[in-house]
């Protein structure tokens, strides 16, 4: 029994010095985590997406939001018929990530025909879709994301990190229904619009843009906006 | 005799006690197996970001013109040379770059009209959006060792570096403004002009 233990123990010492020799195998003195030798960057691949379009864009709002992520690994379950949820001791890992996204509003002119003008004498009423939202841009703040990580936890991944991120931007695309971006648009459509129209020799007093949303038309003239 | 039989009863009275404490010890037994059996147990961490309110920085009137977009998705990868094994990361970045005009840098008099003509002189096709790429969108599609924020703002600029060339090209800049011209005069038709010309700067 004794000779199995000392047998073992002989059998490591004898393998240590070979392993501190391969881990400074060709660093002279250096152990293995020598400085990296500089990035090589590969080929890229690319997919593109080509699109005809007549949007004009009115309204830009420029979002900023720190994403926030608590991550605690807990124990939960369920013994002798009552729940348990434990925080586990240096589990605990934060990351906050601060983030900037533009949204653009426009109106999508590509489907625009004699349907959408209206003339009565002198006055012209141009009717126009409602604006609709995209996200034209969106910007991870890499230097300032703050990260803490307990002593039994693995840093965050690449993987998790972009998780956080696309629920991030998911939450501004949901919120941007109530930011009032799309009156803005809106009243911003009237000011691009009216001037040219004004160009082309009517009278401000005469022009009339408006949206149809269903079967509820609003108004906008002069950036007021009344119901029909 | 007397003796024997209270001897007799007491044993009996044993034998009972004993009897009822087995039975309650494969009472309790059997109750403990189903209760440990029925236990679960596990360790999660929750992957939801916490709620955070979105701030509004600025909001700014625009009159942008869009004629062409051009949607990327580029996966850019970086590797690390190093003793035992390199590390790699490689990401999908998601952009698209919108060409058009700017409504904004019209000179006064760029619509002029005669009779049932019209001529319409635009600004010159041009990148609406210096930053096109949504970030947010990016895809880790491969992560081998730790990765600074320098590195991945490094991946960023490159991925943004060949979506321009590939973008900006005078092939598209052409398309956008072809486009451009016919939707415009398209529009100008629509309000009754019969002879409408479109220029660029």
């Amino acid at each position: 029994m004794y000779m199995r233990h000392i047998i073992r123990a002989f059998l490591l010492l004898s393998l240590l010095p070979l392993a501190w020799g391969c881990s400074c195998k060709g660093s002279g003195q250096k152990p293995a985590q020598a400085e990296p030798e500089e990035a090589i960057d590969t080929t890229a691949h690319v997919m593109m997406r080509i699109q005809q379009c007549s949007r004009l864009y009115t309204a830009e709002y420029q979002i900023h939001k720190i994403v926030t992520h608590d991550d605690v690994v807990r124990l939960k379950g369920n013994f002798m018929n009552h729940d348990f949820n434990i925080p586990l001791p240096l589990g605990d890992r934060k990351i906050a990530i601060p983030m900037d996204a533009t949204l653009k509003a426009y109106i999508d002119f590509s489907g625009f025909s004699e349907k959408n003008i209206e003339r009565q004498g002198d006055k012209i009423t141009i009717l126009l879709p409602d604006p609709q939202i995209v996200m034209t841009s969106s910007k991870i703040n890499q230097q300032d994301i703050k990260t803490y990580v307990g002593l039994t936890r693995a840093h965050f991944s690449d993987k998790e990190m972009s998780n956080y991120e696309q629920q991030g931007r998911q939450a501004i695309l949901e919120s941007a229904q109530h930011m009032g971006i799309i009156h803005t648009a809106q009243e911003n459509a009237a000011r691009v619009l009216v001037p040219m129209l004004t160009e082309m020799g009517y009278k401000e007093q005469n022009i009339v843009i408006a949206f149809r949303h269903d079967m509820d038309i609003k108004q906008l003239f002069n950036s007021s906006v009344e119901r029909r | 005799m007397q003796k024997n039989k209270k001897m007799t009863n007491t044993a009996k009275i044993k034998i009972a006690a004993v009897a009822a404490g087995i039975i309650a010890l494969v009472a309790i037994a059997i109750w403990f197996t189903k209760s440990v059996s029925e236990t679960t147990m596990s360790v999660d961490a929750d992957q939801t970001i916490d709620v955070t309110p979105e701030q509004i920085e600025r909001i700014r009137a625009i009159g942008e013109w869009e004629f062409l977009s051009v949607a990327f998705e580029e996966m850019v990868d970086t590797t690390r040379k190093g003793f035992f094994s390199d590390d790699h990361l490689t990401r999908i970045y998601y952009g698209t770059l919108r060409l058009g005009v700017d409504m904004q840098q019209v000179d006064s008099g760029w619509i002029q009209v005669q009779g049932d003509s019209i001529e319409v002189t635009l600004p010159a096709i041009r990148l609406l959006d210096k930053n096109f790429i949504d970030e947010a969108r990016t895809k880790s599609f491969y992560e081998s060792g730790r990765w600074k924020p320098a590195d991945r703002e490094a991946l960023y600029q490159r991925a943004r570096q060949r979506m321009l060339r590939r973008g900006m090209t005078p092939q598209y800049i052409e398309t956008a403004k072809t486009n451009g011209e016919a939707q415009f005069r398209q529009m100008m038709l629509s309000m009754g002009y019969e002879h409408v010309s479109i220029r660029f700067k």
